[in-house]
């Protein structure tokens, strides 16, 4: 039995049901909460508790899903070119604001994890937390953080960006569409751009540019601002 | 479908090779990312040949991190932990990120 675990094909299929599972159920219990990608990980990590089954043998199927990560990767620069056409006039102020917005991000997580002194495999498996998940897990392969990590808290930020980012941005001022949007894609990602394409879709296509620009930003400077802190 | 697939990975595989063979400090899917970005802005590959499976892989893009997201299960000990500063940090930098970038937007975009 524990060998028929480790084919490919049971780390595969279960995969694929969990998600399929959680598109049923979130037509059943809507909320802003509900995300997908947390209730197929539960649901996996429930199967695999109770079956009692190691991670590694789950994965020995799971890595054929996670292959397609890379070239996903490189489809988002697809997305960027076809969608960077409606910036525009804005191309300025996005910039200025998604890298130094993107910086601080990296930045005060490094700063609060430096103040616990929390040891530095946190720091580097938190500095891309607010990158798009494919690209924050090749980040933290290059500053040898753990990508497990890297995976699960992403979605938490994404999570979070989506439940309270756009009240918190309005309660401060923030009222443009194309800011939220922008703020959203910088430090929430592609969860948080679900969001910002309920309140637009220019808010959406802006938050979208955001994290696939953020994530070029933040894989382009972690690595040298880990080096710079840590040593 | 397959011509777009196979520039897809052509791309990949030119980004992981540089990657490989230079040593860089940025991983090769990214380097990929780039560099499809630029083939397409200066029109040395179309939109339209690349398209299909771009989409295709962007809808799903959330199912091929999920193996990753249990994986969480393994390291759940350092995370309770680590749950406070980890909670800390990730709920002070996100607001202070949001808050950032939209009121620079804002501020520049008139």
């Amino acid at each position: 039995m524990e060998v028929f675990f480790e084919q490919p094909i049971f780390g595969v299929t279960l995969t694929i049901l969990a998600y399929y599972l959680s598109g049923l159920l979130k037509r059943r219990f809507d909320y802003i909460l509900f995300n997908r990608i947390l209730v197929s990980v539960v649901i996996i990590i429930i199967v695999l508790l109770v079956l009692n089954i190691d991670f590694k043998q789950y994965n020995i199927g799971g890595k054929y899903i996670s292959f397609f990560l890379g070239p996903s990767v490189v489809a988002l620069g697809v997305f960027l070119y076809e969608k960077l056409q409606e910036l525009k006039q804005d191309l300025k102020p996005f910039i200025i604001s998604v890298i130094l917005g993107g910086l601080t991000g990296m930045l005060s997580v490094l700063g609060i994890l430096y103040l616990w002194n929390s040891p530095e495999i946190l720091a580097k498996s938190l500095i891309a937390k607010s990158v798009t998940t494919p690209i924050a897990i090749e980040i933290t392969k290059i500053t040898e953080g753990l990508p497990e990590i890297t995976a699960g808290i992403v979605i938490i930020t994404g999570i979070l960006g989506n439940a309270i980012g756009a009240p918190f941005l309005r309660k401060l001022g923030i009222t443009s569409p194309l800011a939220i949007g922008t703020a959203l894609g910088t430090s929430a990602h592609g969860i948080g751009t679900a969001r910002a394409f309920e309140i637009s879709t220019s808010s959406g296509v802006y938050s979208g540019l955001a994290m696939c620009f953020n994530g070029l930003v933040t894989a382009l400077l972690a690595p040298y601002i880990l080096q710079w802190l840590l040593t | 479908m397959i011509k777009s697939l196979l520039l897809i990975f052509l791309f990949l595989l030119i980004g992981e090779s540089l990657q490989y063979f230079f040593q860089l400090p940025i991983a090769g899917n990214i380097i990929g990312m780039g560099l499809i970005f630029l083939a397409l802005y200066l029109k040395i590959i179309q939109l339209k040949d690349v398209k299909p499976a771009s989409d295709f892989l962007i809808k799903y893009l959330v199912v091929f991190f999920i193996p990753y997201g249990v994986g969480l299960m393994v390291y759940a000990d350092v995370l309770s932990q680590h749950w406070i500063p980890i909670s800390v940090a990730v709920i002070f930098s996100t607001l202070l990120c949001l808050y950032l970038t939209g009121l620079l937007f804002q501020t520049f975009h008139k």
